[in-house]
């Protein structure tokens, strides 16, 4: 019949097809166990005695495992409340510096004026600049307005960067000027464009923007460090560092915790990489 | 595409009125609606991180211990700065570490997105796990990374061993230690940079590629006709930003060599936060950092006249 | 588990501390009748250093109108936050100094209060250390507590090896022990000893020990403990100074866990060992003897750093933060301290019956006499350029110890380079 003999003229492909694709996994699975190496050892310090972490050579499998590490990280730190205001500050800044980034962006993308361009360097070559060389003016000016130990003041710091400005307008260049320019003959204000077109366009730049502002921030160590002196404002970090006394560290706690930090950051990503499948965006150019 | 464009206000139907004055008017107009899109993130920008910035530009001509107040000295910074055997030795490790990392890490983040720009199944897995070394906890990496590099027992040497080389000492070699640190960062960052890429693929019409298909063409052609110009802007991106990362590199390898052994991987960063916060020098860590600035801008100012020159072709 | 038990330790011996020495106190209560004061004090790591919290409590309790407020800081950097701060003009009371070098600068620039009187006053001129604060003259800190550095090292392995616990010894001495002691190989390897990755495990002895100046810009003093320090490397006797920089290696976990017979390290060790055993988290069965010497050298010298308390020259309670810097270094203070495992900067008899009398410190005669070195110098000298010399110092440590330079050009370099860069 019919259907046999298209089977059977397709199933040297589709066997090619198979081999293809288990050679293909094959290939990924052994890359990603390469990748994640230094992320087995977290996990597996995370699971022993402190004394246990830096053997020579490496132990890979911890020989007495602590699983208990992961019960007692909770009541050694205050986690809950170190996870609450690192919760809250990497929402905050995410919101902000999407919001005004994309906004901003637009305005060095699509409107053309004068000093745009000379605005948009000085923007760049700033973020060359480590933190370190000016991070104490920027302090003495923030104990002036009266900021210091304050989420307000690493808010103020962190959501005004350029770098979310800088990601949205390159992919807004992406986005063709004639639809914007369709848009204004329908009779919308460029603010109107912005919310109407540009932004459902940019789902797949904005779901990039947040989710790498948000592990920016969830990670950051240095800001909250400087600025953020109550015990009650520290984020998870900070608790992590606190491990490293002066004299004696305890690794293993160290990293039963970032292996705990690691988790948030892991559902946002597979939430967030949803919208990286080819095909979701459509540039609305037809032909 | 093109009844857009002669349906635009500029086209030759619409204009009715004497040209000058609306040009200029529109140009006010367009000023207005320009800044009010800039103004919420730039007035942030300005008042947390210019006016800083400004203050430290200043301070780079005045010797300051960061709390008596600063004396003016003139060049006096900037000249040590070019006499300074160790601040040198971190312009050309910091210049060194870029020409290595910029590189391999696009080529890095751009396979990586291409490779896990499509319908699989398991490919968010594959995504996660690519961006995995990011989130790792830099003790881990400098652990894991210095025991790969291990000049007696890591596995790095014991492959190279297979080919009868016999393996330097990596991070304990000052020859060695910036390409190890190199190969870390470009490991560790890779991932970050592939969502960026992976974004920017999104924003590629899907009709190009269909209309490149049905013109016949192959994987590499189209490749080459479609994704390459449609990257541009985020190649672009990605270029900058990694630029700029390169130059202010300082924790990973602060993490896994100290900057050692000796001074072969001191970069810039590290200079300054030395100079500065430890030694007390704010003047003088300001002249450091007056140089990294300008260095970055030129750099800048080249890549988007490239850049420029191309999109215009 | 182990850092809970250290806290409870803590929190026992903060309640004893003021019973072992209770003489003193009749002086307190009375004064700061000008109701609730708060004096804040700058901290690190508090959950790790208990000596901070027993003294607080020992201290409200005498003081009860005032409250004492931690301005906790993260041990690993602390002194950037504290120099950040103070460029804030920030008002913390008692800002704690970690080490001289960043004493050195504060004091230079002015940020501290001149509490020479205190120094002058009590039992504070016979503090251990108390002339390495010196600066013009007069005094910004007084320090309460007195690391210095002796040899531990693991009894057990001594016995095994059959040989003698270690005494006042020369270090080729030492030397050819640490290879007698080592056994094993692979991942079983036991060490004779750790040198630990710090420059002053070889800098800081050798200049101690030769009168040699570590901020003079000629180095050549260092020879003989490179070509010690090496020596040991290249048997085997000691991990391989690559390896345990790039592998982090713990010195803790070194002696905890048997992995060295002996070890070089300052008496912050004896605090840690000692709890560590208590909470189970190490069975090592330790002891402590002086450091080795040149050979022909009489009595132990040794090098030390001394751990202070100053007052910030903005702070608003200058009252409350003198009578506690008095307290803390006086007798009340040294007993509480020591009561922790911790050796105070008033290293008298009575502070040592506290500190020997301690469940669970070694009891043999050498721990004790290991205790009272001849001679203890500072780490490094107090001076604003230590911070710069220090970084040049330790860059060529590392391609010495990693042998990228020979001993003589690595010492040169160091030489031309303090000469040259340093300003």
């Amino acid at each position: 019949m019919t259907t046999t003999a298209l089977e059977r003229r397709q199933t040297p492909r589709s066997a090619r097809r198979v081999i293809g694709r288990t050679i293909l996994y094959a290939l990924f699975i052994a890359a990603a166990a390469a990748i994640l190496l230094p992320f087995a050892w977290m996990i597996s310090a995370g699971l022993k005695r402190n004394n246990d972490v830096f053997t020579i050579p490496i132990q890979w499998i911890p020989h007495d495992v602590q699983w208990r590490n992961f019960a007692d990280i909770w009541s050694q730190i205050p986690m809950t409340t170190y996870l609450r205001n690192t919760v809250f500050l990497s929402i905050v800044i995410t919101f902000l510096q999407v919001l005004t980034g994309s906004f901003a962006a637009y305005g060095f993308a699509k409107v053309k004026f004068r000093g745009r361009d000379t605005l948009f360097v000085l923007y760049i070559a700033t973020i060359a600049l480590p933190w370190q060389a000016y991070m104490v003016p920027q302090y003495i000016m923030m104990v002036k307005a009266g900021l210091t130990d304050t989420f307000l003041s690493l808010i103020l710091i962190q959501a005004f960067g350029a770098f979310g400005v800088f990601l949205m307008r390159q992919f807004y260049l992406t986005i063709p000027d004639d639809l914007c320019e369709a848009a204004r003959i329908d009779g919308l204000n460029e603010y109107g464009i912005w919310a109407r077109i540009i932004l459902p366009l940019s789902k797949p730049a904005l779901a990039s923007l947040a989710l790498l502002t948000f592990v920016t921030t969830w990670n950051d160590y240095m800001g909250p460090f400087i600025y953020l002196t109550d015990n009650d404002h520290w984020t998870i970090q900070l608790g992590l560092q606190s491990f490293i006394g002066e004299f004696n560290a305890d690794y293993a706690m160290m990293m039963t915790g970032s292996v705990l930090s690691v988790l948030p950051i892991l559902v946002i990503f597979l939430f967030g990489q949803r919208y990286f499948i080819q095909g979701i965006a459509t540039s609305g150019m037809k032909g | 595409m093109t009844d857009l464009i002669t349906a635009s206000p500029d086209s030759p139907s619409v204009l009715a009125r004497p040209r000058p004055r609306r040009r200029r008017s529109r140009g006010w107009r367009n000023a207005l609606i320009g800044w009010s899109f800039i103004l919420p993130n730039l007035i942030g920008f300005v008042a947390i991180t210019l006016v800083p910035v400004l203050a430290m530009f200043a301070l780079s001509f005045a010797s300051w211990d960061g709390y008596n107040p600063p004396s003016w000295v003139g060049l006096k910074n900037f000249r040590r700065l070019f006499k300074d055997d160790a601040s040198m030795t971190a312009l050309w490790n910091t210049l060194y570490y870029a020409v290595g990392y910029v590189p391999l890490t696009m080529l890095a983040a751009l396979g990586l997105a291409l490779l896990l720009n499509r319908k699989m199944r398991g490919v968010a897995f594959f995504r996660a796990v690519a961006f995995f070394p990011y989130i790792t906890s830099l003790v881990a990496v400098a652990i894991v990374w210095n025991m790969l590099f291990n000049p007696q027992f890591g596995p790095v040497n014991q492959f190279l061993g297979w080919f009868g080389v016999h393996g330097p000492g990596w991070t304990t070699s000052t020859t060695w230690a910036m390409p190890a640190v190199i190969v870390t960062s470009v490991w560790r960052d890779m991932g970050y940079y592939m969502i960026l890429f992976l974004a920017g693929l999104q924003a590629i019409p899907k009709e190009l590629y269909e209309a490149a298909e049905v013109d016949g063409t192959n994987a590499w052609q189209r490749f080459r006709a479609v994704t390459v110009p449609g990257l541009r802007p985020t190649s672009f991106l990605v270029l900058i930003l990694l630029t700029v990362q390169a130059f202010k590199v300082f924790d990973l390898i602060y993490v896994m060599t100290q900057g050692g052994p000796g001074d072969a991987t001191l970069v810039l960063a590290q200079q300054i936060y030395q100079t500065g916060i430890v030694d007390g020098q704010y003047g003088y860590a300001s002249a450091i950092s007056v140089l990294l600035f300008a260095l970055v801008l030129v750099l800048t100012l080249i890549q988007f006249w490239f850049n420029g020159r191309r999109e215009r072709k | 588990m182990h850092r809970r038990k250290f806290l409870q330790l803590a929190a026992s011996a903060a309640a004893a501390g003021p019973l072992l020495s209770a003489c003193g106190s009749s002086s307190g209560s009375s004064s700061g009748s000008d109701g609730p004061v708060t004096l804040t004090v700058s901290t690190w790591s508090m959950s790790t250093t208990p000596e901070f919290k027993a003294l607080f409590d020992a201290f409200q309790k005498l003081y009860p109108n005032i409250t004492i407020k931690p301005v906790d800081i993260l041990a690993a950097d602390y002194s950037t936050k504290v120099k950040v701060m103070l460029s804030g003009g920030d008002s913390t009371d008692i800002i704690t100094m970690k080490n001289t070098t960043d004493y050195g600068q504060f004091a230079e620039r002015g940020q501290l209060r001149d509490i020479s009187s205190l120094a002058s006053s009590g039992t504070a001129p016979s503090l251990q250390g108390l002339s390495s604060f010196k600066m013009n003259d007069k005094y910004y800190a007084l320090p309460y507590r007195q690391d210095f550095w002796a040899l531990f090292y693991n009894k057990k392995l001594f016995d095994a090896a059959g040989k003698p616990y270690p005494t006042n010894m020369t270090w080729d001495e030492y030397a050819t022990l640490a290879e007698s002691l080592t056994t094993g190989s692979g991942g079983s390897k036991v060490y004779g000893t750790y040198h630990h990755t710090w420059r002053s495990v070889v800098q800081a002895i050798s200049a101690a020990q030769t009168g040699g100046d570590l901020i003079g810009g000629k180095y050549e003093f260092f020879t003989d403990q490179y070509d010690i320090a090496l020596g040991i490397q290249n048997a085997g006797a000691a991990l391989d100074y690559g390896t345990a920089t790039t592998q982090k290696t713990g010195y803790q976990a070194m002696i905890e866990t048997g992995k060295t017979a002996m070890l070089p390290m300052g008496t912050w060790l004896i605090g840690t060992l000692w709890a560590d055993k208590k909470s189970g988290t190490t069975d090592i069965d330790w002891s402590m003897a002086p450091m080795p010497q040149r050979s022909g050298a009489s009595g132990v010298t040794t090098f030390g750093s001394p751990t202070a308390f100053s007052i910030n020259k903005k702070a608003k309670n200058v009252d409350a933060a003198e009578k506690f810097i008095d307290f803390a270094t006086g007798p009340q203070g040294a007993a509480i301290v020591a009561g922790i495992g911790i050796v105070p900067a008033l290293l008298n008899d009575d502070t040592r019956k506290v500190y020997f009398g301690l469940d669970g410190m070694p009891t043999d005669a050498g721990f004790q006499t290991a205790f009272k070195p001849d001679k203890v110098v500072l780490e490094m000298p107090v001076n604003d350029k230590s911070s710069q010399i220090d970084t040049i110092l330790t860059a060529e440590h590392t391609l010495v110890m990693t042998k990228q330079k020979s001993i003589a050009a690595g010492i040169a370099e160091m030489d031309s380079r303090v000469q040259t860069e340093v300003e």
